[in-house]
């Protein structure tokens, strides 16, 4: 038989039983130098790229249903504001 | 059925070369063997994708630090003989895999270099040894050997045997074989010919067997 030909008995093979906590080996390693390397994903809400402000008084019930349609839609009364502003840049465009 | 463990800190060492001969070597002498790619660099990956998959082989992609141990448990009771590649990096992730071995593969090239830095894997296992209260078998094994051995491998093989670490005879030699392997893909049996394929496919067979031979606890 050549040097290369050999076959697998798995039932020969060994497995030891093992712990699925990984508390103590992490501590081990961290001691090591072996640290976690995973990008650590930051929590919370990101920033909004709204950083413009308006400073707007208006009549209480336009207040309210401003108010009201930003929290339908599920977004910021500056979204409409800003919507707002696109209608009207168009609207005096075609005049 | 076992998981081996193929780390090192060192990048370069020959990890994923060394965990696809054994695994196609594996798989060519009978056994379902499941690949897990833990390298950023993909190597396991890349070489899946180049050719043929060999029968009875299967590699998991992208397996992260977090995802290790529960995917080792979640393949190692099927039958299939797992094979782990790590990053050639110091990181949790590869205390986490070391963790769930039943043998760790050191590949080292044999430069004071190599053998400095893969010292630290040496130092984990027995730390995570003590931490685990259990044994984890590791053995070492020389990757990009020579035909004639330098003055500088001769002196690290006999420093590592006079400290009782168990060193995988036959060392998988320089080959264009071996790196042909991410080229083309598949085993050394599918691929093109290569320089000495004959002498290649000795090499790698006798490597795989040594490796067999700790599974089974016949080398002790």
């Amino acid at each position: 038989m050549s040097n290369n030909a050999f076959s697998i008995d798995l039932s020969r093979l060994k497995k030891q039983p093992k712990t699925s906590s990984t508390k103590d080996t992490d501590q081990v390693a961290e001691e090591l130098g072996f640290s976690s390397r995973e990008i650590v994903k930051k929590r919370g809400r990101k920033p909004s790229p709204r950083t413009g402000q308006v400073h707007a008084k208006v009549m209480p019930d336009t207040s309210v249903e401003i108010a009201n349609e930003a929290k339908r839609r599920g977004v910021q009364q500056g979204v409409l504001i800003e919507e707002a502003w696109q209608l009207y840049k168009q609207n005096m465009a075609t005049k | 059925m076992p998981t081996v463990v193929v780390a090192s800190p060192k990048g370069g060492a020959g990890k994923s070369t060394t965990a696809v001969l054994l695994g196609t070597g594996l798989a060519h002498a009978g056994a379902e063997v499941v690949m897990v790619d833990c390298d950023p660099n993909r190597s396991l990956t890349i070489w899946s994708k180049r050719g043929t998959m060999p029968q009875r082989m299967r590699v998991l992609s992208d397996v992260t630090e977090s995802e290790i141990v529960k995917t080792i448990k979640n393949h190692d009771n099927d039958g299939k003989i797992i094979i782990v590649d790590l990053e050639g990096i110091a990181s949790r992730l590869v205390s986490r895999a070391i963790s769930q071995a039943d043998l760790v593969l050191i590949p080292m090239r044999a430069t004071t270099l190599d053998a400095t830095i893969g010292a630290r894997a040496l130092q984990l296992i027995e730390e995570e040894e003590e931490a685990l209260d259990r044994s984890i078998p590791y053995a070492l094994v020389f990757t990009m050997t020579k035909a004639v051995k330098s003055k500088q491998h001769s002196g690290i093989e006999k420093s590592f045997r006079e400290q009782g670490v168990d060193l995988i005879e036959p060392p998988l030699m320089e080959r264009a074989a071996f790196s042909a392997l991410f080229e083309f893909g598949g085993d050394l049996y599918s691929m093109p010919e290569q320089g000495n394929m004959e002498k290649a496919i000795e090499n790698a067979s006798l490597f795989v067997q040594a490796v067999y031979q700790r599974l089974t606890g016949d080398a002790q």
